[in-house]
């Protein structure tokens, strides 16, 4: 599925998410610290490009036990080419770039499903729950993508603000360890985890994330109709 | 990605977890009271004939080394479809088809007990044998009353038949699409019946679905 991120077109075929690599992310969710990456997939149903809204699903918003949609913000790169099996030392030769990319989050039903046992996936993918943008920085650009403010206002607010310097599996170390189970291939979006300050948005609500050298998305909120 | 003689562009697979009363009876899970969805990412797609890799890295690890077959039938989305009603589901499927949903077992076991996404035990490169064809809507009016089984080594090790299927591909499909956008060629796999157990590097296996065909895929060891 092609999609226009700045300049730029990519047709990703999956996009994978990160869990808890951000210590202060998983300290604040009272989850363990894990040993490997964690890895969970987003469908790209839930790609909306700078400035599209995010629709709050009706099925969420009247529902009680399910009416928790929260923000994550994240620092996510592309891959330029097929690989398998990289070695942490040769991954930089396969990514495209970097952007910015909410993973938006139904916590509710995440957490109600989790809780029995059950995969992660309905609560991560409605459509448009997956924000991305405003686009895709080269890889020459950025020198050292560990070392970037990352954050996140509503309706102007300062709700999410770190560096990716902390996050815990870098992104050498993701590609290697992630490309041992599945061969990623041109497009394909990895996006490498929130940090703490996650919260729950409300239809009307304006986010702005931003990540240095990046620049900023804006998505409003609408409930949908 | 061509099936038989068509040619598909799927987007997404969805899987259903637990979804044949024989299997949720064989292992004593609870029935649940809605569908159970999981994703497998396009790189598990292989067709007819093609081999299923062993990973290495599972085979060498005895926490690890245990990967099952699960045979199941799949349906095709015809078009791009959101909030469809059962009554007007069969509008939107373009056909059925066969599919191996191939899982590490003990990776997904323990994954499941810390509480952790399904997906790494699930997508490995190969894990989604399809095909050999889709048949479509018009010769199969019902999909509900289809024998499906599975032969490892030409032994019966999966058999039953799709109405034993709890939830019914157009609750099925009412039910996704309330989450997804779904888009032409995306994939649905119904759930798998009883009798799944681990493969080994060497095995031929054959999913059967009546009126559809035999998907037959040889296991091979990672490497070789």
């Amino acid at each position: 599925m092609n999609i226009k991120i700045g300049n730029k077109i990519i047709d990703p075929t999956k996009i994978i998410c990160l869990g808890r690599n951000y210590i202060d992310h998983a300290k604040e969710m009272k989850v363990q610290v894990p040993k490997n990456p964690v890895f969970f997939v987003k469908t790209v149903n839930t790609l909306v490009t700078n400035g599209n809204p995010i629709i709050y699903p009706k099925i969420l918003y009247n529902n009680q036990e399910y009416n928790q949609v929260d923000h994550e913000v994240e620092l996510a790169f592309v891959v330029s080419q097929t690989c398998k099996n990289i070695q942490a030392e040769y991954a930089y030769n396969y990514i495209e770039g970097y952007t910015v990319f909410l993973d938006i989050t139904a916590r509710k039903m995440q957490i109600s499903d989790r809780n029995v046992n059950l995969p992660w996936y309905r609560s991560k993918n409605f459509d448009s729950f997956g924000p991305i943008g405003p686009r895709i920085a080269p890889y020459s650009e950025i020198e050292d993508p560990h070392n970037l403010n990352i954050q996140l206002k509503i309706n102007g607010e300062l709700r999410q603000q770190s560096n990716t310097k902390h996050m815990l599996f870098k992104i050498p170390k993701i590609l290697a360890y992630l490309s041992k189970f599945i061969t990623l291939v041109s497009g394909d979006i990895v996006a490498t985890g929130t940090p703490s300050g996650v919260a729950s948005i409300q239809p009307g609500d304006i986010i702005e994330a931003s990540i240095d050298q990046i620049g900023a998305i804006i998505h409003k909120v609408i409930l949908e109709e | 990605m061509k099936l038989g003689d068509q040619e598909i562009s799927p987007t997404k697979i969805i899987c259903i977890g637990t979804n044949y009363m024989d299997h949720i009876e064989e292992t004593k899970l609870d029935v649940p009271k809605e569908p159970v969805l999981f994703p497998k990412t396009l790189n598990c797609l292989i067709s007819n004939k093609e081999p299923i890799i062993y990973p290495k890295f599972l085979y060498n690890q005895r926490k690890y080394n245990r990967v099952d077959y699960e045979v199941e039938l799949a349906f095709i989305i015809k078009d791009k479809c959101k909030y469809i009603p059962k009554n007007e589901a069969y509008n939107h499927i373009l056909g059925y088809t066969v599919f191996n949903d191939i899982t590490a077992r003990k990776m997904q076991a323990k994954d499941i007990l810390s509480k952790l996404p399904w997906f790494r035990s699930k997508s490995f490169d190969t894990f989604g044998p399809i095909g050999p064809k889709i048949v479509n809507t018009e010769e199969i009016k019902n999909p509900h009353n289809l024998r499906i089984e599975l032969k490892l080594n030409g032994e019966i090790k999966q058999s039953s038949n799709t109405k034993h299927l709890l939830f019914k591909v157009p609750e099925l499909l009412e039910y996704i699409s309330t989450f997804f956008t779904l888009e032409p060629g995306d994939i649905v796999a119904t759930g798998t019946p009883s009798g799944i157990g681990p493969i080994q590097p060497g095995d031929i296996i054959e999913a059967t679905i009546e009126k559809i065909g035999t998907l037959t895929n040889k296991v091979v060891m990672e490497g070789e």
